[in-house]
């Protein structure tokens, strides 16, 4: 027999000698005899090698020909392996049933206490938060230096959430930043993007923007989204590790997918209580379904980049379009001509006509651009 | 146990070294599939033993004047390192982005230390997954130690990284030996020390096929973009119109750019891959256990079409096919294995068991050697 043992003490290679009696496996080597029990032994084939261990001796090693191991363990294995498997099954069962959990409190369980622990969330600390990332948006998106525009577009913000139950102090300012959107962050400062301001076509359009942001501020809809990204982004972070494999990715765009679920339903309700905003101040509420139904237009064409930003933060345009239309109710313009032409003027009235500026804008790639903060993502709305 | 520093005497007869591999990367088709397919069921979570499994088989596919290599990990340990990671690392994690987030503006002030500690905590994380890794393989019986000080590691990691960017890249291959040499000079197998001559290193010149790399991609950088604006510019991707809104770069834009990404990146490694190879050389040709020392005969063209065609097939598979891809790797390596002089292995005692738990801060930074 070509066999050698290993005692798991030296490396040192013993010449030996092994034969089954009954359950035992017997081994020779260099004059001793070591006895394993069969319901210890593992064995490990690879290529024309079987190497045998034994879960008491846990170094020690039995190597040889597998043309030798074979005919001298026929079946007697056979157990071992059956019970090896249903082990794997059991660990297969157990891990899916974590990860079933782990799947259930993120599209479940954290989108439902999102709600109640972001209303629990001190004032204070909801606007200390707002200041912080209003300092980092500062620096990426600067306000908009016509000072008279700004002022109607303030005093708009503060005409539309006098109706409105909210702790918190309104304040809309337009800012110069690549892309069609408008944004409320936390404490109450809602942004409007430049661009948005030359998309609208009529006062009633932004007066239903800004009262729709004004109600993500009165339903505490940012502070949810935080909480629930923050959640969500941390369990899925914690499962996944730090890998990048496809595997992981998936996951996190589950987490993804999971969340643009719930930001629908937050859209829809703001829209609703946006436009009862406008009416309690008597103004119109007929601005919304054109924005909608122009962006969503978009979404389909070749204009697609312009729209994909508010698309992207403001799904579903087209069906909230056509509920905005039927809850629509005619009322007084928000902004006077003159009032509308100071809010149009608010922003650089175009963008630069030099290539290489506007795809360092439409990249965001400013001169002193900070990074954003991934891990607690405030979501524009 | 002390260690045995193995300086043989030259009269001493031990044995030659001669590495041979029985790995065939086709038998790993079948666990790849079965590992991606349970990764994602399990939210991932079955990666640590799907790890477990390839090495497992990757280990014993490599084989020493006859003995194959064994991996003795289980998944269960590095489940459990990575959940003592999650505590280490989230807690205080967590605490700096709620006081950040929710405290007075001068609180994001502790993202600097955050910042410096990231990197530290990295290199600790590869030193101590390095050491799991160790203390799970062994050879005739004998289990492979990994000695030194993780803490010691994460700030020469973190200073080797520091040198790197303040050089331009210029100190990456003195850092990269640096690292290496803290590591196999600390490996034992049982008790007997493995070594690592910086000299011998150096005597493989890597800062040629750097210059290479460095200076390529330098000039390509600068080709390429010169090419990506003049494209720009004739095909008036971003002009100005006068009587409608502005075009943006389109979608049909953007998977342009990724694919002439795609096309650039085998270009980009061809450049590196003479460094590469060069740097395995010699940090093969550091290392030397008593009489012993290695050559890796690896060639940059070789290596270059190994790493091109494992990316390849990872991208088209999503990842599925890492198993394969890491199979193939190490039967490239292994072949390519050699060894002159003798050492005396046989007389190499056994070692203490190494760490109960493995490799949950690499894990959590994405790091795994295989």
């Amino acid at each position: 027999m070509d066999a050698r043992f290993y005692d798991g003490l030296t490396a040192q290679s013993h010449a030996a000698q092994a034969e089954l009696d009954g359950d035992l496996l017997r081994i020779q080597a260099d004059g001793r005899e070591f006895v394993w029990r069969l319901k210890d032994v593992e064995v490990v084939v690879e290529a024309d090698q079987a190497r045998v261990s034994n879960r008491r001796e846990r170094d020690a090693r039995l190597v040889l020909p597998v043309g030798e191991w074979t005919p001298l363990a026929g079946d007697r294995l056979t157990e071992k392996v059956r019970a090896r498997r249903q082990r794997e099954w059991w660990l297969i069962g157990g891990l899916t049933a974590a990860a079933a959990g782990v799947a259930l409190f993120v599209t479940v369980g954290v989108p439902a206490l999102s709600g109640p622990i972001a209303r629990a969330t001190p004032v204070s600390m909801e606007e200390r938060m707002g200041d912080n990332i209003n300092g980092q948006m500062s620096h990426l998106f600067p306000a908009c230096e016509n000072v008279a525009g700004q002022r109607v577009l303030a005093q708009l913000g503060d005409r539309i959430a006098a109706g409105a139950d909210t702790p918190f102090d309104i304040r809309v300012r337009a800012v110069d930043a690549p892309m069609v959107n408008a944004l409320a962050m936390p404490g109450g400062r809602i942004l409007i993007t430049g661009d948005l301001i030359r998309e609208a076509e009529t006062p009633d359009e932004l007066s239903a923007v800004i009262a729709h942001e004004i109600a993500h501020v009165e339903k505490r809809h940012v502070m949810q989204a935080v909480w629930r990204n923050f959640g969500i982004g941390m369990l899925l972070d914690l499962v996944v590790g730090g890998g990048t494999g496809a595997g992981q990715q998936a996951v996190i765009l589950a987490g993804q997918a999971s969340e643009l679920s719930y930001s629908r339903s937050a859209e829809a309700e703001a829209d609703a209580r946006g436009q009862a905003l406008l009416r309690a101040d008597g103004l119109s509420s007929e601005g919304m379904a054109p924005f909608f139904e122009r962006l969503a237009g978009k979404a389909g064409s070749s204009e697609l980049d312009q729209a994909a930003e508010f698309m992207a933060t403001h799904p579903d345009s087209a069906r909230r379009a056509r509920a905005a239309r039927a809850a629509a109710q005619p009322g007084r313009s928000a902004l006077s001509p003159e009032e509308w032409r100071l809010v149009k003027t608010a922003c650089a009235a175009e963008e630069s006509g030099n290539p290489v500026d506007r795809l360092k804008r439409r990249l965001g790639l400013g001169d002193d651009a900070p990074v954003a903060d991934q891990r607690i993502e405030v979501r524009p709305h | 146990m002390t260690d045995v520093i193995a300086e043989s005497a030259p009269e001493e007869v031990g044995e030659a070294l001669t590495f041979s591999t029985t790995l065939e990367p086709s038998r790993f088709l079948g666990l790849s599939l079965k590992n991606g397919l349970l990764n994602v069921i399990t939210l991932t979570l079955y990666r640590f033993w799907g790890k477990t499994e390839v090495r497992h088989r990757v280990w014993k596919g490599v084989r020493l004047n006859g003995e194959a290599f064994e991996y003795t990990g289980r998944g269960v340990e590095l489940f459990i390192g990575f959940l003592l990671a999650a505590v280490v690392l989230g807690v205080p994690f967590l605490a700096v982005v709620f006081a950040v987030q929710f405290g007075y503006y001068w609180m994001s002030l502790l993202l600097f230390p955050m910042y410096i500690a990231l990197p530290w905590l990295w290199g600790f994380g590869v030193f101590t997954a390095f050491r799991y890794m160790a203390s799970r393989t062994t050879w005739r019986g004998i289990r492979f130690r990994l000695k030194g000080s993780a803490v010691n590691y994460g700030w020469l990691f973190l200073g080797v990284g520091l040198l790197d960017v303040i050089t331009l890249g210029w100190f990456r291959p003195a850092g990269e030996r640096m690292l290496a040499e803290r590591i196999w000079d600390e490996i034992r197998f049982g008790d007997r020390r493995i070594r690592f001559r910086m000299g011998r290193s150096q005597r493989e010149g890597i800062y040629g096929p750097f210059a290479i790399g460095w200076v390529g991609t330098v000039v390509g950088y600068f080709v390429v973009m010169f090419f990506f604006m003049a494209l720009v510019m004739a095909s008036g991707a971003f002009a100005s119109s006068a009587d409608g809104p502005v075009a943006e770069p389109g979608i049909m834009f953007t998977l342009g750019l990724y694919g002439v990404l795609l096309v650039l990146s085998p270009l980009v490694l061809l450049i590196w891959a003479p460094y590469q190879a060069a740097l395995l050389r010699s940090i093969a040709a550091g290392v030397s256990v008593d009489n012993a020392t290695f050559r890796l005969d690896v060639h940059a063209l070789s290596l270059w079409w190994l790493t091109v065609s494992n990316l390849f097939l990872l991208l088209i598979t999503l990842g599925f096919l890492m198993p394969w891809a890491q199979a193939r790797t190490a039967q490239y390596l292994i072949r390519r294995l050699k060894s002159d002089g003798t050492a005396r292995l046989n007389l190499a005692q056994q070692t203490e068991r190494g760490p109960g738990t493995g490799e949950g801060l690499a894990d959590a930074f994405g790091f795994s050697a295989i």
